[in-house]
């Protein structure tokens, strides 16, 4: 019995230090790359091209919130990855907190020519090649949306009662209202964002629901949506030759611009194969390739002038005020009156 | 007295009607999306909006060597939740029969403190965990998921074996010691046969709290590999794709199929019994 009980123990001990042994492995001539990323988001083509090229496995893994790079940063994991996804709002603190390793321009020729200037400035550049972005967006449907939408204010008029669908977040619905009042979408004054939840109060009276836009357009119970450009897409794609949707005509809102951009975190132990890959994936064939099956917005101006005329002309991205744009900044430790307001906003 | 006995037909039949129409509604709460889920596994379209037509491309697309990720997570989840099962059922066992058993000191305190994994919410012990992992200096990956997995495994195994222990089993125990078996054999022959059932629900149980867990597999995965319930997840930030549909598909009708077998399995043992105790009567009858 006891004996048993002991060379079941002793097994499980050795399976685990098996394990352990081949998960540290390998730091010389990198045989594997540990990508941390959105799931259904890099074509499968892209990686296994990737692989045979340079007899290297890619190791997938996969975040469900934007907030995951963070905390397998914070919480000290980030030497398990060599790159990790992670998006422009965070950039400031995780540079700041020293989590991130400096990029070499020198080993990424191919995303010093081919990316815009405009979407890879400022610290950021330093640290971090962009992947795809995302605008957002409001869209409507001609048909059945009382009224035209111009502008932000245009969303808590009355007639918009019960007609629109919005994706949720604070800082993803609290700019909106900024602007909307004249304020800086990243402001940290805490008047501005009191005034600014006022305004939310009166959007959530018209909002029928939070998230699953493009489902609740196409089923109907929605004829106005705040949404991603991605989500827009797939929505006119599925509507075809009856599409009614329509980019929102803004004259003078900004729109927001949001990114999904690579890191490399400090300590990372396939740096050599992080670097190929960042090159690799900012080449403009690969990165058109990869834009067939993940029809987003891309920085990579080299890579949509090569993309298909199908991407090019897609009535998603076909809107005039692209450049109309903001971002959304660290905003330090305004984040907690962010989340009072956002919470009341949510409890009612 | 007619009336009386007509009267209470009638209630009875009132009460079968209400009876079915109870279960049908309860099944169907239970039943409704699982349909739905198998349905749109067959719809015609690059995302699950709405019902375009039939087909059955994305099985094929299932089994194509571009969804090598799906398949990957799947096998990782199912070797964790095996895994997980197997030491969860092993240390139940131990301890479904001790905390049975013995009388010791604070027996009391270690049988309620079984309890605290089961009530603590998972994130709290999800982030304990990891930050337990990153101050020892532990590398996450497939065993840092399983130690997640088996400390609410665990007591659900411990509480469900140590309630089928029964006093019977002292009395078989105490007879096979008896007829000249040592503990080993009694331990192996009696024990565990007897609470076998109990060992069995334990190991479906622990499997299925494994195998579907989101948030330990997500918070103490490593670098290499997701669970297949993170990777959906994951997904569900552009919409889950019909793909995904069909794996499901094909996994409740992979789990239709082990319970079925598994009834046939036990309906099979019960009549071996049955014979073996009739055969033991007999002979029994035949030696007087």
């Amino acid at each position: 019995m006891k004996k048993a009980f002991a060379m079941i123990l002793a097994l499980v001990l050795t399976l685990g230090l098996v394990a352990c042994g081949n998960n540290g492995g390998g730091t010389e001539g990198s045989k594997e790359l540990n990508i941390f990323m959105w799931g259904d988001y890099i074509s499968g083509d892209m990686v296994s091209n990737f692989e045979k090229e340079n007899g290297v496995k890619i190791n997938l893994s996969y975040m469900n919130d934007n907030a995951d790079s963070i905390t397998k940063l914070t919480a000290g994991a980030g030497d398990e990855y060599d790159l990790i996804m992670t998006c422009d709002a965070y950039m400031e603190s995780l540079i700041k907190g020293g989590y991130l390793e400096k990029l070499d321009p020198e080993k990424i020729p191919n995303a010093i020519a081919n990316m815009n200037e405009a979407y890879w400035t400022g610290e950021n550049r330093d640290y971090c090649v962009p992947y795809l972005m995302n605008y957002i967006y409001v869209v409507y449907d001609t048909e059945r949306c009382p009224i035209e939408i111009t502008c932000y204010n245009d969303l808590i008029k009355p007639e918009m009662k019960g007609q629109i669908g919005s994706i949720d977040g604070a800082r993803n619905l609290f700019p909106i209202a900024l602007i909307a009042l004249g304020y800086d979408p990243n402001s940290t004054n805490e008047k501005e964002i009191a005034e600014a939840y006022d305004w939310l109060v009166k959007y959530n009276e018209n909002v029928v629901a939070y998230g699953s836009t493009e489902t609740n357009m196409l089923n109907g119970s929605i004829s106005c949506m705040l949404t991603y450009d991605g989500n827009t897409a797939n929505a006119m794609a599925e509507l075809g030759d009856k599409n009614t949707l329509v980019i929102a005509p803004f004259t003078k809102d900004p729109v927001q611009l949001g990114f999904d951009l690579f890191v490399i975190p400090k300590g990372a132990k396939h740096m050599d194969m992080a670097y190929k890959f960042l090159n690799y994936m900012t080449d403009a064939e690969v990165m058109a390739g990869n834009l067939v099956e993940y029809p987003y917005s891309c920085p990579n101006d080299a890579a949509v002038a090569a993309a298909s005329e199908e991407y090019r002309s897609g009535p998603a991205f076909d809107f005039d005020y692209k450049t109309n744009i903001f971002f959304q900044k660290d905003v330090g430790d305004t984040i907690a009156v962010y989340d009072k307001y956002y919470q009341m906003l949510k409890v009612g | 007295m007619k009336t009386a006995a007509t009267k209470r037909m009638r209630r009875q039949k009132r009460n079968a009607v209400f009876g079915n129409i109870y279960a049908v509604l309860i099944y169907s709460i239970f039943y409704i999306p699982v349909a739905i889920m198998i349905a749109f596994s067959f719809n015609d379209a690059p995302r699950n909006y709405a019902w375009q037509g039939f087909t059955t491309k994305w099985y094929g697309e299932l089994f194509s060597f571009s969804n090598h990720a799906l398949w990957e997570s799947l096998a990782y989840s199912v070797a964790i939740a095996l895994i997980s099962t197997l030491i969860s059922v092993t240390i139940g066992v131990l301890g479904g029969i001790g905390l049975k058993k013995f009388e010791f000191r604070c027996k009391k305190f270690i049988n309620m403190m079984l309890y605290v994994p089961i009530v603590v919410p998972e994130i709290v012990l999800a982030v304990a965990m990891l930050i337990i992992f990153m101050t020892i200096g532990i590398h996450l990956g497939m065993w840092t998921i399983i130690i997640g997995h088996c400390t609410f495994c665990i007591p659900y195994a411990v509480v469900t074996i140590k309630g089928r222990i029964s006093g019977d089993n002292e009395t078989l125990q105490e007879a096979s010691m008896d007829l000249g078996a040592n503990r080993t054999q009694t331990f192996w022959r009696v024990t565990v046969p007897s609470i076998m059932p109990g060992i069995m629900s334990a190991a479906f149980l622990s499997f299925t709290l494994s195998i579907d867990d989101v948030v330990m597999s997500n918070m103490l995965a490593g670098a290499s590999k997701s669970t297949l319930p993170v990777l959906i997840l994951s997904v569900n930030r552009t919409g889950v794709t019909p793909d995904i549909n069909a794996l499901t598909t094909l996994m409740v009708a992979l789990m239709v199929l082990g319970m079925l077998v598994l009834n046939l399995i036990q309906a099979w043992q019960k009549k071996k019994v049955q014979r073996q105790i009739a055969e033991a009567e007999r002979r029994i009858s035949s030696a007087k």
